[in-house]
């Protein structure tokens, strides 16, 4: 049976679960360093990590430079640490663990495109999660892998919130992984969407495209009762999110940024606030020219007056563009930035562009203490997510 | 009787039992191949080298084609086991030749191109999600349903030869919720 007219008008449809949804432990790799220590102190200290790459052969690239760790650390193992940390951070037993499900935001298995076809459907991501949550103590099912390009991590953040909200799960670990590699380096070289000029330089006049950077990162997303049962503390609730679809182009946001927009009133409408009730946005800010006049034009849309107070940084200028894993590594940013009480800087800004105004963190961190802050990606195929967290 | 005989088709199957368990009903469905008059897969302009786009985008308009329903929400899912490992092993190679990848290999290296391309030419808005799992696939659509981030939801399954055997296939399902759901109640809006 499908919807009929009087069903469809009886029945609004609820927007969220009423349960509440909070983050009890974060733990993060960046090329700032292991840790949220080391996170925190690079995004404010607002120097760049990029720097020219040694970690594969750039020779035949037309740009050399990216945000990386020194040395080549394996990607399931990182993910797996930061898994272990974030359950240690929300204080989880091994039984706890032992119920708790995996979603994990990759771009592939590493090993896929090199294997021998007869070993490749066994390289799955999904095997891939598999191993880091049995390494990791996490449970073996209810595993889910997201591979949805930028929006991979955060569209699996909103996911947990939203199955947690529900009453459907009481904990999931979400976690994502990217660090540079020679395949993806190749393709954005390809792609001529990297900066020539070795910065990103989002929102600004002269900005030449956007830079890769490593990101991997865990956060333990759980129902505030199950962890008040447990007297775990909350470092933020996941007070609301939005996902939606552009439905303009494969590869480019619609330039007004209406499927932006649509995210961001969703992601508030689900917080139960109003614009100005945010206190930061942590923009998705590529640094690339399109991306970045269309985002300004969904902020505008949808935040009305708030667009001239509202602090908005972009970090991808200051960690990169971790692919896959930038919604959780941005999400963990906007929490540490938020509970510091320092806001990041939009670093590389050269000049105002005219389609690109908004109350940009400039020159130093700024000190504030919002009380709800937004984090928001966007991604090919026109994916866009909206997570706003409220601080306690 | 058709002309051309229907042919089996196990993701179908699969979408269609992972429906049922998400609580989900199944408006329309279709597959590639679903008669053995189908040979190649059409191709895709501006996609390249692999069959995995061109796929979605075949069982999907053969379920949009002629629907009615423009003013409906619809999120696109798409489950795939591998992503597109035939693009994945091109790259590979021309990196470790030393040689630069065709721009074009860019815009497809991820699922969410094709996503792109199929909500721009069906004004799909919902929300793009791409996952690994059937299941987990159905319940990501499921919701996204129960939560009105859409009305409807449609989910490809890709299985390129590599993990289906003999050739390349893929298949789709249009899942709406069922009209009697109870919904919990809500907070918010």
């Amino acid at each position: 049976m499908t919807d009929g007219p009087s069903v469809a008008a009886a029945t609004v449809p609820a927007r969220r679960g009423t349960g509440t949804v909070v983050v009890t432990g974060a733990a993060v790799l960046s090329a700032y360093g292991r840790g949220s220590d080391a996170l925190l102190s690079g995004v404010l200290s607002g120097r760049p990590a990029f720097a020219p790459v040694d970690r594969f052969d750039v020779g035949a690239r037309r740009v050399g430079v990216a945000a990386t760790m020194p040395g080549s650390p394996d990607l399931r193992t990182e993910l797996t640490r930061v898994v272990r940390e974030a359950c240690d951070e929300a204080g989880l037993s091994s039984s706890d663990r032992d119920r708790s499900p995996l979603f994990v935001a990759v771009h592939c298995h590493p090993e896929l495109a090199r294997a021998a076809e007869v070993d490749q459907p066994s390289l799955g991501p999904e095997a891939f999660a598999r191993a880091v949550a049995h390494a990791s103590g996490l449970a073996q099912q209810g595993i889910r892998c997201y591979i949805s390009a930028c929006v991979a991590a955060s569209t699996a953040i909103a996911d947990a919130s939203a199955i947690i909200a529900r009453g459907h799960a009481d904990r999931v670990v979400v976690a994502g992984g990217y660090l540079v590699e020679s395949d993806q380096f190749a393709l954005f070289d390809a792609g001529r969407v990297l900066a020539d000029d070795g910065q990103v330089r989002p929102f600004s006049a002269g900005r030449r495209g956007l830079l890769l950077g490593d990101g991997v990162g865990a956060v333990v997303v759980e129902s505030a009762e199950f962890a008040r049962a447990r007297q775990a503390v909350p470092l933020a609730r996941m007070a609301g999110w939005g996902r939606t679809g552009d439905a303009y182009h494969p590869c480019q946001p619609h330039p007004a940024g209406y499927g932006l927009a649509r995210a961001v009133t969703a992601a508030l409408q689900r917080a139960g606030i109003r614009p100005e009730n945010l206190g930061y946005v942590n923009a998705h800010g590529s640094g690339t020219g399109q991306s970045d006049a269309a985002e300004t034009n969904a902020l505008r849309r949808c935040l009305g007056d708030a667009i001239a107070t509202v602090p908005v940084s972009s970090t991808k200028s200051l960690h990169g563009q971790a692919l896959e894993a930038s919604g959780v590594l941005e999400l963990i940013v906007t929490m540490l930035a938020a509970r510091k009480g320092n806001l990041p800087v939009n670093a590389g800004f050269l000049g105002a562009d005219d389609g690109c105004r908004l109350n940009l963190v400039l020159g130093d961190a700024l000190a504030a203490t919002p009380e709800y802050a937004m984090s928001l990606n966007a991604a090919f195929g026109g994916a866009n997510t909206a997570l706003v967290i409220g601080l306690p | 009787m058709t002309v051309s005989s229907p042919v089996a088709h196990p993701g179908l199957d699969a979408l269609h039992a992972a429906a049922v368990a998400a609580g989900l009903t199944v408006s329309s469905s279709a597959s590639w191949p679903q008669s053995q008059a189908d040979g190649e897969v059409p191709a895709l302009a501006g996609f390249i080298d692999s069959a995995f786009s061109p796929l979605v985008a075949e069982v999907a308009g053969r379920i949009l084609r002629g629907r009615d329903g423009q003013d409906r929400v619809t999120a696109v899912v798409v489950v795939t086991a591998l992503g597109d490992v035939t693009s994945a092993t091109r790259v590979a190679a021309f990196v470790d030749a030393g040689r630069r990848v065709p721009p074009l290999q860019f815009f497809q290296s991820v699922p969410n191109s094709v996503v792109g391309h199929l909500a721009a030419r069906w004004h799909l808005t919902g929300p793009v999600a791409c996952v690994t799992g059937t299941a987990a696939g159905m319940d990501v659509a499921a919701q996204l349903i129960e939560d009105a981030d859409a009305d409807e939801a449609l989910v490809v399954r890709v299985d390129l030869k590599v993990t289906d055997g003999d050739r390349d296939r893929a298949a789709a399902v249009l899942v709406t919720g069922p009209a009697d759901r109870e919904r919990p109640g809500a907070e918010g809006t």
